[in-house]
């Protein structure tokens, strides 16, 4: 992974240390102000809960954090793209469709095809947009997210992948 | 129409800067399908690059040999067979000699197919059969014929199959490749299912359009430049972007996924508009069934 990310500077919003990892280790600088060329968001999974037995704060909290924040981030970074003429990466993490609960599965349907959508959207302002929806926290998952988010995928955008069998 | 000029691209590495060490497959051998020329030998070359010994499989011994040159240049170990992926004994045969010339196969690229444009009223049996079975039946018997050996070692391995970027939406004009695409992908998921606790993994990478010399209707005079605008990505893929990701799957950077279909197409499945240029029937193109010749 040496170089993969080398003279990149990325942001990560929320918690992912295996992506933490993998990023540092191929080379990128991350950086809390300014310009970025990788922006990254990982949403936190949210509590199993029968559909009856979630409260509206509940499910708008998931959906807050698994769709609407993850649209409005990656809004502002592409607009941060075009002003710097740059290209970018953008990857969302998260759990599966139906690895929790209807929250999770509404939200992570709407990622989904928000992905695709928004990777030809932005198609030629060199912007690529990818997602990743896996139950897996470890290794694979940051090599996987470098990958996705380095040069060596210039041809992947709009891609929805997931880590292990269960995914 | 050319790409304009402020339009961003983005762009790979060059060929001579793989994504992973020269020694990650070190003291494996790779068994690649059809890998004398176009995609498959994109695979091999990409595994060569990381140090895997290349086992070329193809219909025509003299194609597989002119790729095991070309993949010794790289300075690995190949060997050139010649097999129908379609005949189980022959797949078992070759497995043997493959592993008799190299070494035990601990990574297999199905990659061999045949695809051409064509409706589906004139696709005559012969011509399904062969795009069906090479693809489908191949990959099986390739797999199982891999993991066979594998299980029986008691080790694991890692399989990498070609798909293809219309496996979700279909492809008018080209029905029999259709279906043998998408049957590759699901039988991806099941195969890891079923071999998991073996310690093989399974993954798909689902190929948009990687011109080569071999491509299917890609003789135009113009060459492929009139093409690069039609592609969301603005461009058609490197080949070796392709063979990189593929040999990535099987390399230990991704020793936890399995059971995936990746899609690297440039967003070409997925472009589209409400408003589109009027619907002509396959039947009706006048470059033919794909719309190009």
């Amino acid at each position: 992974m040496t170089g993969w990310l080398e003279g990149r500077r990325a942001r990560i919003e929320g918690e992912c240390p295996a992506v933490v990892a993998a990023f540092g280790d191929a080379g990128a600088t991350f950086v809390e102000e300014g310009d970025i060329d990788i922006w990254v968001h990982v949403a936190p999974p949210s509590a199993i809960k029968a559909a009856h037995e979630l409260s509206h704060d509940e499910w708008r909290a998931s959906l807050d954090a698994g769709l609407d924040r993850r649209f409005l981030g990656a809004r502002d970074f592409a607009e941060q793209c075009r002003a710097r003429m740059g290209g970018g990466a953008i990857l969302f993490i998260g759990a599966p469709e139906q690895a929790l609960g209807a929250d999770q599965a509404a939200a992570a349907g709407a990622l989904g095809n928000l992905t695709k959508t928004l990777g030809v959207e932005w198609a030629r302002d060199g912007i690529r947009v990818n997602a990743i929806l896996t139950r897996e926290s470890g290794e694979t998952l940051g090599h996987l997210a470098a990958y996705l988010v380095s040069d060596y995928a210039a041809y992947v955008t709009g891609a929805v992948t997931g880590i292990g069998l269960d995914d | 129409m050319p790409v304009p000029s402020h339009h961003i691209i983005a762009i790979p590495p060059p060929f001579d800067a793989p994504p992973y060490p020269a020694d990650i497959f070190a003291g494996q051998v790779v068994l690649v399908t059809g890998g004398g020329s176009g995609m498959g030998l994109a695979m091999a070359r990409a595994f060569a690059q990381g140090g895997a010994h290349v086992a070329i499989m193809g219909r025509s011994l003299d194609r597989a040999s002119e790729g095991a040159a070309q993949i010794a240049a790289l300075g690995v170990r190949s060997h050139a067979m010649s097999c129908d992926v379609r005949n189980p004994d022959g797949v078992a045969a070759a497995f043997d000699e493959a592993e008799s010339a190299l070494g035990p196969v601990s990574l297999l690229a199905n990659n061999a197919g045949a695809n051409f444009p064509v409706l589906a009223e004139n696709i005559s049996p012969n011509a399904w059969n062969a795009v069906t079975r090479i693809a489908i039946d191949g990959t099986f018997l390739c797999s199982t014929e891999f993991a066979r050996r594998r299980i029986a070692r008691g080790e694991g391995g890692a399989i990498v199959n070609n798909s293809a970027q219309y496996i979700w939406t279909g492809f008018p004009g080209d029905a029999h490749s259709a279906a043998a695409k998408t049957a590759q992908a699901t039988m991806t998921r099941k195969l890891a299912a079923d071999w998991a606790r073996h310690g093989i993994r399974v993954n798909a990478v689902a190929a948009g359009f990687f011109p080569h010399a071999d491509s299917v209707s890609g003789a135009r005079e113009e060459g492929i430049e009139p093409l690069q605008n039609m592609i969301p990505a603005g461009r058609t893929g490197s080949i070796h972007e392709f063979g990189w990701l593929s040999a990535m799957t099987c390399t230990p950077l991704f020793g936890g996924m399995t059971g995936q279909i990746i899609v690297q197409d440039g967003g070409e499945s997925l472009r589209r508009s409400l408003m589109m240029p009027d619907f002509v029937p396959p039947r009706e193109r006048a470059e033919g069934p794909w719309g190009w010749k």
